[in-house]
């Protein structure tokens, strides 16, 4: 086959199937609730045991509390994943957080969340020291 | 040995086939509202990871031929190009198919080029073209090595690779839920297939053949698709990217970062480049073993059934 010919069909395949699966709402993202959490979190980590699950008002992510300390989980598509945040770094963004997990197969991730729920997640993530 | 024989590039003639069924798998799915589910960003990423492994074949693939072809100037033998020359280095090539895939994943450094194929969530005729960059990489060509050796033209053994792969398209597909029993036993099928493709710990490290399941009944990986235990797609660990650039190298990436770290000795860095994915020095990782045994420890009803030694 034609080398112009093999990258013509390559090019128009990739995006009218593209174009074809967006139109037909196949680009929507998951929504993350207190269960949908729970239960996306057990699947990705079976051997946890999920104390608290906050989703985020958006419904973009979820701070899970478990046993083995905080992770999070966040929709991926029409799907999720998640990290736990030992080894990661969290900051704060004008418009919420923000989080590097210090892998090349989950680039950092900001997230919109609102002051108060900036605080809350801040405090679970990092809970102060404390005092003797 | 010498001789100039030809076959066409399977392949790439395929391409408006695959075009085409990728279209009517998602048309069946739309309408029927059943047998899989597609994903805007997810499958362009996995027909990106196609297309850069046609380049990839087109770029480095004079590495492997350059190597066939010193063998067959080597070799005394030739088995020429009957039908049943044809037939027997279809059959050898599945063999060896079976064995390069069960390297892929069990030997971390065949899994880095590997992973790809698995980083999807889903299970749809775009999953069969998530295809590897990296192939050339893992040495993998020297097991067609002997079929070369044993007389098998490196064109016609290429050409039936080719054909392999374009079988393995097809059942990449939730549509088709089983086959005749008979069909069942002997071929590959979109079922056995869904069963690899399973992160479940049952379904970890089985059917890793190609064409024929037979492989995988001979030398103890099967494990058939059980209808209480779907499958669920990707990796143990999911990947949180859809750039094709990580998900071809992220695998690579961690064995560096992995080798890299201070305080290891020569055989603990060697490890994290060829032990089975999952191993760690300190073992904080799990290995498909250590996967199996914790969900038995969990669900020790599933003991004895199949994937867990059943």
């Amino acid at each position: 086959m034609a080398l112009e010919l093999l990258l013509a069909l390559v090019l128009g395949g990739i995006s009218g199937i593209a174009v074809l699966l967006h139109l037909t709402g196949r680009s929507r993202q998951a929504v993350l609730g207190i269960e949908t959490a729970r239960s996306g979190w057990l699947r990705h980590f079976p051997g946890d045991r999920v104390l608290k699950v906050l989703p985020a008002a958006s419904g973009q992510a979820a701070l899970v509390l478990t046993s083995g300390g905080p992770g999070l989980l966040w929709a991926f598509g029409a799907d999720t994943v998640g990290r736990h945040l030992d080894g990661s770094n969290t900051c704060e963004t004008a418009t919420g957080l923000r989080f590097e997990f210090n892998d090349f197969a989950a680039p950092g991730l900001s997230l919109t969340l609102s002051e108060s729920e900036r605080r809350q997640w801040l405090a679970l993530i990092s809970p102060p020291a404390e005092t003797a | 040995m010498t001789g100039q024989i030809s076959y066409p590039d399977v392949t790439q003639l395929a391409v408006p086939f695959f075009i085409a069924a990728i279209l009517a798998e998602f048309l069946w799915i739309a309408v029927k509202h059943r047998g899989g589910r597609y994903e805007t960003r997810d499958a362009v990423t996995s027909l990106i990871m196609g297309a850069g492994s046609v380049a990839e074949g087109l770029l480095l693939g004079f590495i492997a031929w350059a190597l066939f072809m010193f063998l067959w100037e080597l070799t005394p033998l030739n088995m020429g190009t009957s039908v049943w020359a044809v037939l027997a280095c279809f059959v050898l090539d599945d063999l060896r198919y079976y064995w390069v895939h069960r390297f892929g994943h069990r030997v971390r450094w065949v899994w880095a080029s590997h992973v790809n194929h698995h980083s999807s969530q889903h299970y749809n005729l775009t999953t069969a073209l998530r295809q590897t960059w990296t192939g050339t990489f893992t040495f993998m060509m020297i097991v067609k090595a002997p079929m070369v050796l044993l007389g098998f033209h490196p064109a016609l053994v290429l050409f039936c690779g080719g054909l392999n792969l374009i079988y393995q398209f097809w059942i990449h597909t939730e549509a088709v839920t089983r086959l005749p029993r008979w069909f069942e036993l002997v071929m590959n099928t979109p079922s056995h297939h869904r069963a690899h493709h399973g992160r479940n710990p049952r379904y970890l490290d089985c059917n890793y053949a190609g064409v024929f399941i037979i492989w995988d009944k001979m030398f103890g990986t099967f494990v058939p698709e059980q209808d209480h235990d779907r499958p669920d797609y990707g990796l143990v660990h999911n990947i949180a990217t859809f750039n094709p650039l990580r998900v071809a190298f992220h695998e690579w990436a961690g064995i560096f970062k992995d080798m890299s770290q201070p305080g290891l000795t020569l055989k603990q860095r060697l490890l994290y480049a060829f032990a089975p994915p999952g191993y760690s020095h300190d073992g904080s990782r799990d290995t498909s073993a250590g996967i199996k045994a914790a969900h038995l420890a969990r669900h020790p009803e599933d003991a004895g059934t199949p994937g867990f030694g059943g």
